[in-house]
């Protein structure tokens, strides 16, 4: 797995390329939480290029996301094919997650 | 690659790579949809994550073998561990209604397992673990 890490105003983007399984979801945890640590609030996952994800995945995001509103923070999703966005429903994720289309929709999203 | 295969894995995390490698070649053979690809391979990780990560009290080498079969487009899968005796079924499923933030970080791999298998039995066996899996390919509409 590839994990890409950029800043547009205020809110960092992580590019998740491949598959986010039990072997790399530790890693792409890690970052997510050094960002969230730092003082990073408002995060956008590109899903673009995400291509797998098992549980080991899912509950790295949840980790992220408990972390995030502890400091009223929030995290968005967007680009998900099918297949993910399948797993997301399924395990009752989407709710916490808003997840969009595109980039563009996501970054909007943290404006109102 | 013939309709049925037997692979055996160490006790060790890196061995879900090769999962995934082994489970696209089969995939590949037996022109399995993507969505079937990736549904069988989520449920044959998060159970070989379990044993691998909770099935042993000792820090020796094991062998965990899968058996994998497809015909008549139906997958068959089993997973023959000589771990602690676990039946991964009786676990408690998370209630996916509940917040996400509200709920313990456990508990979803057994669930999108039970999600993603037309059937898994579980059996304890001459001292070993025995998850029988089974998926049935649906065709789909137009």
């Amino acid at each position: 797995m590839d994990i890409t890490e950029s800043k547009v105003s205020e809110i960092v983007i992580f590019g998740l390329k491949g598959r986010l399984d039990t072997t790399t979801a530790q890693s792409a945890q890690e970052k997510l939480l050094a960002s969230i640590g730092g003082g990073e609030k408002h995060l956008a996952i590109d899903c673009v290029q995400l291509e797998y994800i098992s549980s080991a995945g899912l509950r790295a995001l949840l980790l992220a996301a408990k972390q995030l509103r502890a400091v009223n923070g929030k995290i968005v999703l967007y680009g998900l094919k099918e297949h993910i966005k399948e797993v997301f429903d399924l395990a009752g994720f989407s709710a916490a997650f808003p997840i969009f289309h595109s980039q563009v929709e996501a970054l909007n999203s943290f404006k109102s | 690659m013939s309709s049925q295969i037997t692979v055996s894995f160490k006790n060790q995390l890196a061995e879900i790579e090769r999962l995934g490698q082994i489970m696209g070649a089969f995939a590949e053979h037996h022109h399995w949809s993507p969505q079937f690809l990736f549904e069988a391979n989520v449920a044959l990780e998060e159970l070989l994550t379990n044993v691998i990560s909770y099935g042993y009290e000792d820090n020796q080498e094991h062998e965990i073998i899968l058996r994998l079969s497809f015909t008549a487009g139906e997958m068959t899968a089993e997973i023959e561990d000589d771990g602690r005796p676990f039946n991964p079924l009786e676990k408690a499923e998370p209630d996916v209604n509940q917040p996400v933030e509200d709920r313990p970080v456990g508990g979803l791999g057994i669930y999108l397992v039970r999600k993603f298998m037309t059937d898994v039995a579980y059996q304890r066996l001459d001292g070993k673990n025995l998850l029988r899996l089974k998926k049935q390919s649906v065709k789909e509409e137009h």
